[in-house]
């Protein structure tokens, strides 16, 4: 552990400058394989993490380590790390600034988008930000990603614990979803 | 070749780190070592870039051939057409711009006792510690008949990606309905694992696309099983019915040699003839490992399974495809881009903790790795290792492939092929920029 800790005042030193020393920064560098630098990806189907709320980023892994929240590939890796490593995960990207991606929108669709998340704004804001520790910011995710997530809620054969959204998302046609997820992609 | 930018360096420093760097009292006269990195695809690439991002002060020297690298992840999906080789590009701008001293050159030598790099253009770089990730080289004498010659004109093995890649893709569109497309696939270790079996269903989804069902994909194995077998056979089963046959060693599939000229491969007992033949010859480490003594009986280049550090020679660390990594077979670390630079990572933490006089950090290694069978259709296999007591052990409980009958399978293939394309984007980045 000591020379983990060591590791971790080494990669403190250039991340977080005055910051103590945190030995889940040598596990974090591992997760910009796909999710980016600082937990911000510049790859559209893949969700930028960083800047998430802690409590949110916790809750996801654990339920995918549990089974309760389906994922394609997340739940085969979290599944390796223990609940006080993945509790550090949370953390560790919970503090990195949220940074909206730059990505083109339609604004026909952004236009149809604003229309239809008045629906969504009770839990997301009216700009996708997030106001609370369990809901994720969307503003600036990748249009991409709010489209394959959709696409979780609105299939039964897919486990996905949250009931209110997945009944909003199944409220949605197609083009909405489309829209929603373009409107939400182009805040800042 | 860009020396050592000050200015670059300090925007990169603004953008990525607000802060110094070394904590630890005797870091110092460390923290100016000279690495120099032997090989720039993604170990190479990412080990300079994190030496540089984890101690900025260091003297890192990235020594690579080529201007631009291409991946060879997604490359299968440029012969069927889905995929623009283009984009599979990438320079090392991003590199120069952390102030790390890229050097387009070739390693002729290398003297693990003067620790010191020999260089095509004459220069000699002398090293405190060296990265060496010169990727495979192919044992072109495994298939009788076959040269890197011929590899380079009419028969690709396109396992390389590059003009190889568009030679095959063309061979491909040329080849009339109800031609036979032959892939033969070399003893493993090979790097890709599961490379051969996502072109063949690359090939078949051309083939489908373009109204050529009758056509024919033979994959001729010198093993007797593959990477995310059972996935791939049910894609297979669900869109290609009939369209692929996948030949094991077992049944005569391992081709020992070919004809160039009327295409032919050929089995021990049996003779195939076909439309197009790519042949992927056997692998082994980049030659420069094999020369400086670093390989093993098998060709492969043994290393610490914590730090990635040579058993033969100490100071340089081997990273990427040319390793061996990890000692049972079953869950021995793969040959991918991912694995790569994960080991580039741990290798960038175990030299500084050397350099700095401390012992190496606990390692993390992980893999994830995308096949994409067809649109729509994309599935991975997961590889977790941790320390355990001081042995580097795979975690059963957790990586494994994706489910083969799972009630959400639309979703999940949907999903993963998607997955693919962003995994490509955010590790070249890693890795490059």
């Amino acid at each position: 552990m000591r020379y983990r800790a060591l590791f971790g005042m080494l990669l403190a030193g250039f991340m977080c400058s005055s910051h103590a020393a945190d030995p889940i920064d040598a596990l974090a560098i591992t997760c910009n394989n796909c999710h980016g630098a600082d937990g911000v990806s510049v790859g559209p189907s893949m969700p930028s993490i960083g800047g998430l709320p802690e409590s949110y980023l916790k809750n996801i892994m654990m339920e995918w380590k549990s089974g309760a929240r389906y994922s394609a590939t997340m739940g085969r890796l979290i599944k390796g790390y223990s609940d006080e490593q993945i509790a550090a995960l949370a953390n560790y990207y919970a503090k990195k600034p949220w940074v909206p991606a730059a990505q083109k929108t339609d604004p026909k669709l952004v236009a149809l988008g604003k229309k239809v998340t008045s629906r969504c704004a009770g839990c997301h804001g009216e700009t996708g930000k997030s106001e609370d520790s369990e809901t994720p910011n969307i503003n600036g995710q990748w249009s991409q990603y709010l489209q394959l997530e959709a696409l979780k809620y609105r299939d039964d054969a897919v486990t996905m614990p949250n009931r209110q959204m997945r009944n909003a998302a199944k409220k949605l046609s197609d083009e909405e979803v489309k829209a929603v997820a373009e409107f939400y992609a182009s805040q800042k | 070749m860009s020396q050592f930018n000050r200015r670059d360096f300090l925007k990169a420093l603004a953008v990525a780190a607000p802060a110094s760097v070394l904590h630890i009292p005797n870091a110092k006269a460390a923290s100016k070592a000279r690495i120099v990195v032997v090989g720039g695809g993604f170990g190479g690439a990412a080990a300079a870039k994190y030496l540089k991002m984890l101690s900025p002060t260091l003297d890192v020297i990235l020594v690579e051939k080529n201007k631009i690298y291409i991946s060879c992840p997604l490359s299968n999906e440029v012969i069927s057409g889905h995929g623009n080789l283009k984009d599979l590009e990438i320079g090392y701008d991003g590199l120069k711009k952390r102030g790390i001293n890229v050097v387009f050159d070739e390693v002729t030598a290398i003297d693990p006792v003067k620790k010191s790099v020999a260089l095509k253009g004459g220069k000699t770089l002398a090293y405190d510690a060296m990265v060496l990730s010169p990727g495979i080289d192919f044992n072109y004498a495994g298939v009788e008949g076959y040269s890197e010659a011929l590899a380079n004109g009419d028969l690709p093995h396109a396992y390389k990606a590059g003009p190889q890649t568009l030679v095959l893709k063309k061979q491909l569109e040329a080849m009339p309905d109800g031609g036979k497309f032959v892939i033969t696939v070399p003893p493993g270790p090979f790097r890709c694992p599961p490379g051969p079996y996502e072109r063949a269903s690359q090939v078949a989804a051309y083939l489908k696309g373009h109204g050529k069902t009758k056509s024919k994909v033979v994959i001729l194995d010198a093993n007797d099983s593959f990477s995310k077998k059972g996935l791939f056979e049910q894609a297979w089963k669900t869109i290609y019915p009939g369209m692929i046959e996948w030949v094991p060693g077992a049944s005569d599939g391992k081709v020992v040699k070919i004809d160039p000229k009327t295409k032919t491969a050929y089995t021990n007992f049996g003779e195939h003839k076909a439309d197009v033949l790519n042949v992927i010859p056997p692998h082994g480490a980049g030659s420069i490992a094999k020369a400086t003594g670093l390989t093993n009986e098998k060709g492969w280049c043994s290393v610490d399974m914590l730090t990635m550090e040579s058993v033969v020679h100490k100071d340089i660390w081997v990273v990427g495809d040319s390793c061996v990594h990890g000692d049972l077979p079953v869950y021995g670390a793969p040959k991918s881009a991912h694995m790569a630079v994960t080991q580039a990572k741990v290798a960038a933490g175990a030299i500084i903790a050397k350099l700095n006089g401390q012992p190496a950090p606990v390692p993390y290694f992980v893999n994830t790795c995308y096949s994409i069978a067809a649109p729509d259709w994309g599935f991975s296999v997961v590889h977790i290792y941790k320390v355990d007591n001081g042995k580097l052990v795979y975690v059963q409980e957790a990586g494994g492939i994706s489910p083969i009958d799972t009630p959400a399978l639309a979703a999940t293939r949907k999903l993963e092929s998607e997955y693919a394309i962003g995994w490509l984007k955010n590790i070249m980045a890693d890795a490059f920029a």
